[in-house]
């Protein structure tokens, strides 16, 4: 017997290529830092999610929602610095097909 | 002993007496012409039998009027009245016997004309025994009333039932002996006596002549035509009776005034009770039965019957409505097109309210109210008449306000409202639908699953669907809140966003697959499966995955394997099936392309892991298919030539027929199963708790807002799958 597919409508969750995760955990899944809403939600100033609420990613590892990182650093309290770990925040260069 | 004393008073009364009749006559003269005066007059007046025509004597006028004369002046006119009304009553007798011979008549023929003769008979005596004009109307009245007295003391009880029958027979059609047989009722009295009657015969007719007409009849109100028919056949019988002696028609006007309204009244109060008694009927005919609620209205005004209208509603509603044979959906049409009769018959809503109080509380006990209630929103209904008037502008959910005493059209409440009524209670369907429950949230929960269901059931085939259901949503957004409904146009976008990235995917490299990409958090959970689809279905997966990548840099795809429907085609070696099914039913067949012959718990571990039931139920497909055969139970072998269908041997499981969305119902327990690593932590750590210890810590928990019972449902839950012991109300960990 022959099987073919002709046509397949599947269904399929778009995820944030975070580099480091471990895949297939539900349960475990990683949340903004900062707004601690997941990453494929959006921040609080946002409605949708996606591309309108992407992610920033920093040298020093840790991600968050772009638009409430911006807004952190945006106060004078931040010292510019990351608020996980109070290194300086230097945005890391979106790392492309590397993995 | 007679004393000298009473001796001079005899004879001083004697002599007095004796002078009155003697006048003052010679002799006794006087006395003499006294009595032949008193015979003359007695023998005129002696009331004679008129069916004997030898008794007719013929009297010389002017003899007897002197007579008259004479003994009034002797002022015996009233002994000699007295006398005379003796003398009818003994000779009442033949009166009776011509009663009773033609009441036997009547008895044997129910002819109502030998009534009328009858009546006419009773005139003819009445005349007869009449005293002369001459001797003042004081006597005639009491003629009158001595032979009225006797008369009504002597009919008997048939009589009245051919009178009644008599009255009746005049009324359809108005018959032209009227006026005379009325003067024939005015003569003997039988108006006064016998109006109740008379009146009863017109009620009947009334009451006839509405349920006669109006059964059944709802498309136009009737009330006017029954006001014409009115004025057109009773008006012109009552006439007569009501109106006698009226000498234009503005008095006879005035003096039906009275009669007229109660017979108006009577006609509003048939009608009223005949509708009241058709209201269920009438309200499952909206609108066609517009006319019978007009009419309704107006009668309600007149008659006041409002109460039994609800009690008749509410009867017929518990036993036709409210039982489980029902549809919720039924109920639901019932319940709008209640909303909108009564709303005709009674603007403020006290009806209504009253009415649907147990309508409402009835529907809060179904499960799938809601379901109903959203389904018919988003215009899911099979029928296709929706709840929704289109007419009905569309308008944000009303919320109960409290009264606002500065409006200056502010009005009391009816008088007949109850004490939880209230004025301001929503005017729009849907916001009186969606207030049977306390919050909308459920709704929109509902209706979040609704939408996944049907986007995710919709195939690139036929887009425009997205748009009628963006369309659908923009909608409702005007009733929810754009807030509320967020979510929803996440889903929406990600349908389009879907079909963009496809197409720009399948631009680089074509696929057969086409997927639906949606944002996880903005859709109702969607069951998790860990089916592994085998062979060329995971290379077509990651061949897209990694063009999707490419495409988006910063994303990966996360496949749900179980959702969507596959486009197969098998070819066998007699044959070709071409057929739409599900991933899992596609992920076996696949299987089946590798050796002809598997047991079930091979299949299962082929595709991962997969419930029993669902794997039956792909088989099964495939077996009405004629594809696969179950030759010893759980061993399945590929038909690669048609064989005779063998008589199934298994049926469909019943329960297998599993929904891909969760329902609102069961997130609610996965969502519970989201604390129950704050449970289990709490539990290891103290060891055993109270139910209301783990409820006080839980809300410390972020977002968390079950209640006991829903927490004390899922620790029973927890305990039969024998995570937990629960004894003397506390809970410890089980191990």
């Amino acid at each position: 017997m022959k099987v073919t597919v002709k046509h397949w409508h599947a269904v399929a969750q778009w995820r944030w290529d975070t580099g480091a995760e471990a895949e297939g955990n539900d349960e475990n899944e990683d949340v903004c830092g900062i707004c601690r809403v997941p990453y494929e939600g959006c921040c609080p100033s946002c409605k949708m999610p996606g591309d309108d609420c992407p992610l920033i990613w920093g040298e020093c590892t840790h991600v968050f929602h772009m638009h409430c990182l911006l807004k952190w650093i945006g106060t004078p309290a931040s010292k510019q610095q990351c608020p996980m770990d109070r290194r300086t925040w230097v945005t890391a260069e979106r790392k492309i097909g590397n993995s | 002993m007679a004393t000298a004393a009473l001796r001079s008073q005899v004879a001083a009364k004697w002599h007095e007496g004796f002078n009155r009749l003697n006048r003052s006559e010679p002799g006794i003269s006087g006395l003499l012409s006294f009595s032949q005066a008193w015979n003359i007059a007695t023998d005129y007046l002696h009331p004679r039998d008129i069916s004997d025509p030898t008794s007719v004597k013929h009297h010389d006028l002017p003899s007897v009027k002197a007579s008259f004369d004479l003994i009034n002046r002797s002022r015996r006119l009233p002994v000699m009245l007295e006398t005379f009304l003796d003398d009818i009553c003994d000779q009442y007798h033949l009166i009776v016997r011509d009663i009773e011979q033609y009441l036997a008549e009547y008895e044997e023929s129910a002819d109502t004309s030998v009534i009328l003769r009858l009546v006419f008979r009773l005139v003819e005596w009445y005349r007869a025994w009449a005293p002369i004009d001459e001797l003042g109307p004081t006597i005639r009245a009491a003629y009158t009333l001595t032979f009225q007295t006797q008369l009504f003391s002597i009919l008997p009880p048939a009589f009245v039932r051919g009178f009644k029958a008599l009255c009746a027979s005049t009324l359809v059609p108005v018959a032209q002996l009227a006026p005379p047989m009325w003067e024939a009722f005015e003569v003997l009295g039988l108006t006064d006596r016998y109006e109740g009657i008379i009146a009863s015969v017109g009620y009947e007719r009334i009451e006839d002549y509405v349920r006669e007409t109006c059964t059944g009849r709802w498309d136009k109100p009737c009330l006017e035509e029954l006001r014409v028919w009115m004025t057109e056949q009773i008006v012109p019988w009552m006439l007569p009776m009501y109106a006698k002696g009226a000498g234009n028609t503005e008095d006879a006007r005035g003096m039906l005034q009275n009669v007229g309204s109660r017979f108006d009244f009577h006609m509003n109060k048939t009608l009223c009770d005949l509708r009241t008694s058709e209201i269920f009927d009438i309200i499952i005919d909206f609108p066609d039965s517009n006319g019978a609620l007009q009419d309704l209205k107006e009668c309600l005004q007149r008659v006041d019957q409002r109460s039994s209208l609800v009690q008749a509603l509410r009867k017929a509603n518990r036993k036709r409505l409210l039982h489980p044979g029902a549809d919720t959906k039924l109920i639901l049409s019932q319940y709008v097109a209640t909303i909108k009769c009564l709303r005709i018959v009674d603007p403020p809503g006290v009806l209504l309210f009253k009415v649907a109080d147990p309508i409402r509380r009835y529907l809060r006990e179904r499960p799938d109210t809601i379901r109903s209630i959203v389904a018919n929103l988003v215009g899911d209904d099979d029928s296709g008449d929706s709840l929704v008037d289109e007419n009905e502008p569309i308008q944000p959910l009303q919320q109960l306000e409290t009264e606002d005493y500065n409006d200056p059209h502010w009005d009391p409440e009816p008088i007949d409202a109850g004490p939880d009524f209230r004025t301001n209670k929503p005017s729009d369907v849907i916001s009186t639908l969606v207030s049977i429950y306390d919050s909308k949230d459920l709704f929109v929960k509902e209706l979040q699953v609704l939408l996944a269901q049907r986007l995710l059931a919709i195939t690139d085939d036929n887009f425009e669907k997205v748009e009628k259901e963006r369309r659908n949503i923009e909608i409702l957004k005007i009733r929810f809140g754009e807030a509320a409904l967020q979510v929803c146009e996440v889903m929406l976008r990600d349908m389009t966003d879907s079909k963009r990235i496809d197409g720009h995917v399948q631009s680089q490299k074509a696929s057969i697959v086409h997927p639906t990409i949606i944002s996880r958090h903005f859709w109702p959970s969607l069951e998790s499966s860990d089916i592994v689809m085998p062979g060329q279905f995971q290379a077509l997966q990651t061949q897209y995955a990694k063009e999707f990548s490419t495409f988006k840099p910063d994303k990966k795809l996360r496949w749900l394997p179980h959702l969507g429907t596959v486009h197969l085609e098998l070819q066998l070696e007699d044959r070709t099936i071409e057929t739409d099914v599900p991933p899992l039913e596609a992920a076996f067949i696949e299987l089946f392309s590798e050796k002809n012959t598997w047991t079930m718990d091979e299949l299962i571990e082929g595709v991962g892991a997969v419930d029993r039931t669902a794997a039956l139920k792909a088989l099964i497909t495939w077996i009405d298919l004629g594809v696969l055969k179950e030759d010893e139970e759980n061993t399945f072998r590929l038909l690669e030539v048609t064989e005779e269908a063998a008589p199934s041997s298994r049926t469909a499981p019943t329960a297998s027929e599993t929904p891909t969305v969760t329902a609102a119902q069961q997130q609610q327990a996965d969502q519970m199963r989201l604390y129950w690593k704050f449970i289990e932590g709490m539990l290891t750590n103290l060891g055993s708790l109270p139910l209301d210890r783990i409820q006080t810590m839980l809300r410390f928990a972020p977002g968390y807002d079950q209640t006991v019972e829903q927490l004390a449902r899922f620790m029973e839950a927890a305990r039969r799958e024998g995570l937990v012991v629960g004894r003397d109300g506390m809970w410890k960990l089980n191990r």
